[in-house]
């Protein structure tokens, strides 16, 4: 039994997969599961304008089975269309935090890759999977319609043949992604989302989840409460 | 009375003013010059006795050569539909934390945003203002950023990485017949 937060769980037990059949169900599922995807657009830059004719009846991404979804809870792709300021990137990584694994990120326009026509800028953030575990980037300023389609068709193909393993590095090499946001951020940064633990439940401990940064949280993580709900007569 | 006749009338008004220099630009633009302690004298008088009601902008600029910043305040008239803009300035205080004047928000309520906006771009902290915290760069502890002595691209340098320009995926994609469409050295400046 191991622990995540407070509520204890069952680890994965240890034995070996023996049946022959497993790699077959394997295949199935990967094959199902790109084609079911819930895409979250964070649209905080301009690229955002290229995603109503790709999602739309022009290009339909709809055909290739992805979807916008509307929380993140519910969403397997995070699109991240455009610059991210450093408040702005605050509330993707919480966003990014809350979502169900498996989970996939894509970074639109050039920004997200290198800073973009922002680079000088003392607000923006520039590479984006310093702080995130990035599957995909389509660069351009701003992609088409065409570009964000064939991106994600990449990803389609990449889980498919089960290269879409960013989200597995975010806990394997927490400490890395951690250290860079505390650099932005500030030493007391933390989310409401225990994410070695999560890292435990999901047997993804590497040897790069814990170091300096991670102890470095623990020193100024405070307990998180659970809001109060009152009802006003 | 049509909004001819009030320019003219507010032409002769504030040729009477000390310490004022009026440029009228256009039959709509008016640049009003003016000493940093006269300027909210000016207000109330454009606000209370010529029409100019709403306070559409507070813009800074600064002039680090002359150790100044230079506040322009664009006040509206909509009976004589047209902007009048006063300038003024005030000394840098360099050797401070941020430089100092007076606050507008008595006369204009809308001055108290602008207000709040100049003392986190260019550190100007307004006496008497009701509202001076952190505005939009909520998560920003260094200097005021829009100040010319501000270097930003050594900040970006120090404190951001940049991106490889040739990771090893890119080679991958390059095979596929993507990649890089014009190379730095192909570049013509």
């Amino acid at each position: 039994m191991s622990k995540l937060g407070n509520i204890p769980v069952q680890a994965k037990s240890e034995k070996k997969r023996t049946n022959p059949l497993a790699r077959v169900f394997d295949e199935l599922i990967q094959f199902c599961q790109s084609r079911s995807m819930f895409m979250l657009h964070y649209c905080t830059g301009c690229g955002a304008i290229e995603l109503p004719p790709a999602m739309t009846s022009r290009f339909d991404m709809e055909r290739l089975g992805i979807q916008p979804m509307v929380t993140p809870r519910q969403a397997d792709i995070l699109l991240v269309t455009g610059y991210v300021s450093v408040k702005t990137l605050k509330r993707v990584i919480l966003t990014y935090e809350q979502m169900q694994s498996p989970k996939y990120v894509i970074g639109i326009c050039s920004c997200t890759v290198n800073g973009g026509m922002y680079w000088q800028s003392y607000a923006t953030a520039k590479v984006l999977n310093e702080y995130l575990p990035v599957d995909v980037y389509i660069a351009g300023c701003m992609p088409r319609p065409e570009a964000v389609i064939m991106g994600l068709r990449r990803l389609m193909s990449n889980i498919e043949n089960g290269k879409g393993n960013a989200w597995k590095d975010y806990y394997e090499r927490y400490d890395y992604y951690l250290g860079n946001q505390q650099h932005l951020f500030g030493d007391d940064w933390q989310t409401p989302v225990d994410v070695i633990g999560e890292a435990k439940f999901y047997d993804l401990e590497g040897e790069e989840t814990y170091g300096e940064h991670t102890r470095t949280l623990e020193q100024h993580q405070e307990p998180l409460e659970a809001a109060v709900m009152r009802v006003k007569l | 009375m049509n909004c001819d006749e009030i320019n003219v009338w507010l032409d002769t008004l504030l040729e009477e003013i000390n310490e004022i220099k009026v440029t009228r630009k256009s039959d709509r633009r008016v640049r009003v010059d003016v000493d940093a302690s006269s300027l909210p004298a000016l207000l109330e008088l454009l606000k209370g006795k010529a029409s100019y009601v709403h306070l559409s902008a507070i813009s800074c600029v600064d002039w680090p050569d002359d150790e100044e910043f230079e506040l322009v305040y664009h006040c509206w008239s909509y009976e004589a539909k047209s902007l009048l803009s006063a300038h003024t300035r005030i000394p840098r205080n360099s050797s401070e934390e941020f430089a100092r004047y007076v606050s507008v928000y008595d006369i204009y309520k809308p001055a108290g945003f602008f207000e709040r906006d100049i003392y986190e771009m260019f550190g100007i902290y307004f006496e008497s203002s009701p509202f001076m915290e952190k505005f939009i760069l909520t998560e920003w502890n260094g200097p005021p950023p829009m100040r010319k002595d501000f270097d930003a691209e050594a900040y970006v340098n120090e404190t951001f990485n940049w991106a490889e320009y040739n990771p090893d995926w890119l080679q991958e994609i390059t095979e596929e017949g993507g990649g890089i469409a014009i190379r730095p050295e192909d570049v013509r400046l």
